[in-house]
């Protein structure tokens, strides 16, 4: 094929104006006659018993039309799926429990569902219901939860739901060789996904007795649990996907879907569910907050030779994706370094905090702040600067990743990515003021795209091209603002020589579109890009055959540009698209193609000890910044930002900076200023008046350097960059502000309080 | 703790008045009742979806032509239904009211000071009320009318602790007025914040009168480090009728810092507040001199 037409090209995304206009409508943006509004009543104990709940004056409401609680649901206790349908064992799979029954284990937890003629009769009718609590001691700390004895969050005998392991090397032996040795304990907190759109949806029931759910879902396969918790055929409940004003995870579990069908089922009317701030806040999935103990050895000349991890996650009150997330920490805790000798032992315990879940980056982050913050350490204490500690013990292509072993068959851009990162910073600002001090740091990092191998993903997408040359595609791809589908737009219009504007894709759609798997774990220019790569490139095959028979040509020596089919790139001997098209469709050459994409399928590790291949491949990259940090007030202002990746390929390089760019926000908010901060299970930042996150005003300038090695597993060896773009940041900024003011802050985030307190702490000292 | 469902499920009775006598006619009709005043809404609107404030009677008072006006004749006198945002683009409230325009400009965002009023702002006399230390180092006074009668009452007097002020059930807030400022004075504002548009931590404004090398008078206000916004009065005390130099404004501060009663809340911690407090002091006290046309 000559050079790309379309792809690596800097174009609008083909709904961008509908966007822009208010054209588009998300999942709120929707009504039918004679809805229902659904209202949730939400435990006020992070645990207690449930001694009875008294639905009378409620249901006596004028306007009140349906009150289930847990024993009206059929299936109230079902099992956690993500989309998968390979068995994976007990490990992955926890209680999804769709109302609480006898028990709450978290403030906000779903007692009972309202559904009446207005929003404010359901709210009225939540305040009438009467539930008699008796409040439970709780356990809200995940190490005390550890301990035996501890309070009992679930009804199996221990807190603890998932204890994973990895390594290489002997441990002992590896410390007994270090010329200097590092130890410490890093923490972060309970984040929130802090999306625009909060979680919402509205269910009807169809001609045909189906369940219809119009929801923003980053996972539309929840069909299935949804039709498991009614009892139904998973034919007989279908998901229509909006597009989301964002996801990051937090639209990967249920959210409304399931209260939305039960209400439909049982008043056979439509029913709308949207969240509120306060109760999305309050309810939904957060991310792990994670206790991470670290230790390395190195050599003089800072050659890693061992690294021992221990990390403990707050999985909240129920499992949900917990013991996924902490695999994903545990694969990733030592980063991308070759250290001979690596022990990394991690869990995911229960407490009755609010749930944790998927979060952009799912559980890369985490170890990266830990691993990132102990390389500068080191890089301090050794003398030896950031870049070169960095590249001395970097991952290459061919080498295997010190946890599990996988191998590096695809390119590994490291040193490069640290390299260029790092010298885009260019000349130091000046500054002269006394009290405000200038410091650079630097972090790599990597992180997986594509789901775990033994998940056996797969991806499906249908290609059709139509007489008149225009293009329908079919995907179950569901967008979260990525530009996930107009991104298979740009494939198949590259593929078979046509404008964007000649293509019509319908998405997300459990009933009429081929399932695409699920928009999480940066999967989908991987895995639906190319699905739909496969099924283009058949018709496009198909085409070329068929026009080649009618020039009688070697079908090489033609390419569709234009829609016209051009033999040897002359643009006065062609025919045009339609003619062959016409000509296909006379002799019966079929020019439709639903293509399965399949991922390298691996069988479910030992989790104690996990070896092998876990993940397809790997995204690598490094992020630079230069902050100033005011000695006096602890104020920290980044000056510079600069995020560089190895993309593979960049599709759209306007969506892919666009990932980087807000990626690097995303991970600077969760770096300086976010937390969900919960007193015994109680949140204490309920609003966006307490939990605070950066606006347009509080952010730099971000630098976005994308490499294109071509060296990734999606379609033109494009990598995943969505999740991979947050995971980094923070420790770049903490390194940034050690250089800065010396010191260093191992928990996040690094408020100008923690500053100062360090700064305090340091002087008395000295 | 409840929740903000966007929407309110409380009936109350509206009234949209277009005079101040109609005003203060439901003032008076329904003083024994709960009757609130709509200016804006920034802070009202919120507080009766997520902590059940009780109305029964709301009175907006945005189209009162009486009390959308601004008066920059000896002094600056502000009706009670101008915006913020109209308040910021006087030239001479940035000129000669620089405390003023810069507690103004730190509030939220654009969308909140389209809306937002002075009075507004007071009455809900939160501790962290970004208008008020500046208005009480200006010595701005408040005009306070009601059916009864008329009286003025100074911002420094009028609020009394955590949403609490001396405001009686019939009255209303008519304008703001403050008095005209030497030219040899100078004032600042500074506040700390998580992000830009966030409310303070702690927020402060400074006032001073310059004779030659001496400051012949001062106020010095937090804001967020008690029930209400206070005057750090001991430290005005150092300062006042002394030859200013580095060194008093350091101890001056550091009194300042000695007189606040900050707490541990979700925004920040009492240890951090009193710090910021000296540190923020010093430098706004420098400010206000330089501005004042002082040297050091």
């Amino acid at each position: 094929m000559s050079e790309f037409k379309i792809v690596g090209k800097p174009i609008p995304r083909h709904d961008a104006w509908s966007k822009v206009t208010g054209d588009l409508k998300y999942a709120d943006d929707f009504s039918l006659p004679g809805m229902l509004f659904a209202k949730v009543l939400r435990s006020k104990y992070p645990a207690a018993k449930i001694i009875s709940i008294n639905i009378h004056k409620a249901e006596q409401l004028k306007g009140v039309q349906a009150i289930l609680t847990a024993k009206d649901v059929l299936h109230n206790e079902t099992v956690t799926k993500f989309g998968q349908s390979t068995e994976v064992g007990k490990g992955f799979e926890g209680l999804y429990r769709v109302l609480a029954d006898k028990e709450v284990r978290f403030m906000g937890e779903a007692v009972a569902l309202v559904a009446a003629d207005t929003e404010e009769i359901a709210e009225e009718a939540l305040d009438l219901i009467v539930v008699e609590y008796e409040p439970l001691p709780g356990v809200f700390d995940p190490v005390e939860a550890m301990k035996p004895g501890a309070y009992l969050v679930g009804e199996n005998g221990t807190n603890i739901i998932g204890e994973f392991g990895c390594g290489q090397g002997d441990i002992e032996k590896g410390f007994a060789k270090a010329e200097v040795i590092i130890k410490d304990t890093y923490k972060v907190p309970f984040v929130d996904h802090a999306y625009l759109e909060t979680e919402g949806g509205i269910a009807w029931i169809d001609d045909y007795g189906v369940i219809n759910i119009r929801v923003g879902s980053q996972v539309i396969e929840h069909f299935r649990d949804v039709a498991d918790v009614l009892g139904l055929p998973h034919n007989k409940v279908r998901y229509i996907g909006t597009m989301m004003g964002g996801g990051f995870g937090g639209k990967e579990d249920i959210t409304v879907e399931t209260y939305l069908a039960l209400l439909t089922w049982k008043t056979k009317k439509p029913v709308r569910l949207v969240y509120t701030r306060e109760e999305s806040i309050l309810s939904h999935s957060k991310r792990h907050p994670f206790i991470m103990k670290y230790k390395v050895g190195a050599k003089k000349d800072g050659k890693l030779v061992a690294l021992d991890a221990e990390l403990v996650a707050d999985a909240g009150a129920y499992p949900y994706l917990s013991p996924w997330v902490t695999l994903y920490a545990t694969v990733n805790a030592a980063g991308p370094y070759c250290i001979p000798n690596v022990r990394v032992k991690s869990c995911c315990v229960l407490t009755n905090n609010t749930f944790t879940s998927a979060n952009r980056g799912f559980g890369a982050p985490q170890p990266n702040f830990a691993y990132e913050s102990i390389m500068d350490e080191l890089s301090h204490k050794l003398n030896v600067d950031s870049l070169e500690i960095r590249r001395i013990n970097c991952l290459t292509t061919g080498k295997a990743l010190s946890t599990t072993g996988q191998v590096f068959k695809t390119h590994v851009a490291l040193p490069e990515v640290a390299e260029k990162a790092w010298a885009a910073l260019g000349e130091p600002v000046e500054c002269k003021e006394e009290n405000r001090k200038i410091g650079r740091g630097l972090a790599i990092g990597l992180m997986s795209y594509g789901r775990m191998t033994f998940l056996h993903d797969s991806s499906r997408s249908y290609v059709r091209l139509e007489s008149d040359g225009s293009v329908l595609i079919r995907s179950g791809i569901p967008d979260l603002g990525g530009g996930q589908v107009s991104l298979l737009c740009q494939i198949v219009a590259e593929e078979l020589g046509i404008p964007m504007s000649r293509i019509k894709i319908y998405y997300s759609d459990t009933a009429l579109t081929p399932l695409a798997g699920t928009t999480t774990a940066t999967r989908q220019t991987y895995m639906s890009g190319n699905a739909t790569l496969k099924a283009a490139r058949e018709i496009r095959k198909r085409v070329i055959n068929k026009a080649a028979e009618m020039l009688n040509v070697n079908p090489e020596k033609l390419d569709i540009i234009n829609e016209k089919i051009l033999v040897n790139y002359d643009q006065s001997k062609y025919l045009p698209l339609v003619k062959v098209i016409k000509a296909c469709n006379t002799a019966g050459i079929e020019l439709f193609c639903e293509a399965q994409f399949n991922a390298p399928f691996t069988i479910t590790p030992d989790l104690l000890n996990i070896r092998g291949m876990t993940f397809p491949d790997f995204t690598f990259g490094a992020q630079a910044v230069e902050v100033a940090v005011d000695t006096e007030t602890g104020q920290i202002e980044v000056l510079k930002l600069v995020t560089c990746y190895d993309v593979g390929k960049a599709i759209n390089p306007l969506s892919v900076e666009g990932q980087m760019e807000g990626g690097s926000i995303y991970g600077m908010g969760y770096a300086l200023i976010e937390e969900v901060i919960m007193e015994k299970g109680i949140t204490m930042t309920p609003s966006f008046a307490e939990y605070i996150i950066p606006t347009a005003v509080d952010v730099p300038d971000v630098k976005a350097i994308l490499v294109e090695s071509g060296g990734g597993l999606g379609p033109y060896g494009a990598k995943g960059i969505g999740e991979p773009s947050c995971s980094i940041i923070a420790p770049a900024i903490l390194n940034a502000i050690y250089d800065a003011v010396g010191v260093r802050i191992k928990s996040l985030p690094a408020s100008p309080e923690k500053i100062i307190r360090a700064l305090k702490k340091d002087y008395f000292e000295k | 703790m409840s929740t903000n469902t966007k929407i309110l499920t409380q009936e109350f009775e509206y009234f949209a008045p277009k005079t101040l006598e109609e005003t203060l006619g439901l003032l008076c009709k329904y003083k024994d009742k709960n009757t609130k005043i709509l200016a804006g809404g920034t802070d009202l609107l919120v507080k009766m979806k997520t902590i059940n404030l009780n109305v029964d009677y709301l009175i907006n008072i945005k189209d009162i032509s009486e009390l959308n006006f601004i008066n920059t004749d000896g002094g600056l006198k502000i009706g009670a239904a101008v915006p913020l945002s109209h308040i910021e683009r006087v030239g001479k409230v940035k000129e000669k009211y620089p405390a003023l325009y810069e507690g103004i400009k730190s509030m939220a965002a654009i969308a909140i000071r389209n809306m937002a009023t002075i009075p507004g702002n007071i009455c809900n006399a939160s501790p962290a009320g970004d208008t008020i230390p500046p208005l009480i180092v200006y010595s701005a006074e408040l005009k306070l009318v009601s059916k009864r009668g008329e009286r003025t009452v100074q911002v420094e007097d009028f609020i009394t602790g955590v949403g609490k002020t001396i405001i009686k059930a019939d009255e209303l807030v008519t304008q703001v007025n403050i008095p005209e400022i030497n030219n040899n004075s100078g004032s600042a504002f500074s506040k700390k914040s998580r992000v830009k548009a966030d409310i303070a931590k702690i927020n402060l404004a400074i006032w001073l009168e310059r004779d030659g090398n001496f400051c012949k008078y001062c106020k010095i206000v937090l804001g967020s480090v008690f029930i209400k916004a206070v005057r750090a009065k001991k430290a005005e005390d150092l300062l006042r009728e002394q030859i200013v130099n580095d060194d008093l404004f350091i101890k001056v501060a550091k009194k300042a810092s000695e007189e606040i009663k900050p707490i541990d809340d979700v925004r920040s911690i009492a240890e951090y507040r009193t710090d910021l407090a000296q540190v923020m002091v010093e430098d706004s006290l420098k400010l206000a001199w330089g501005r004042a046309g002082g040297e050091l």
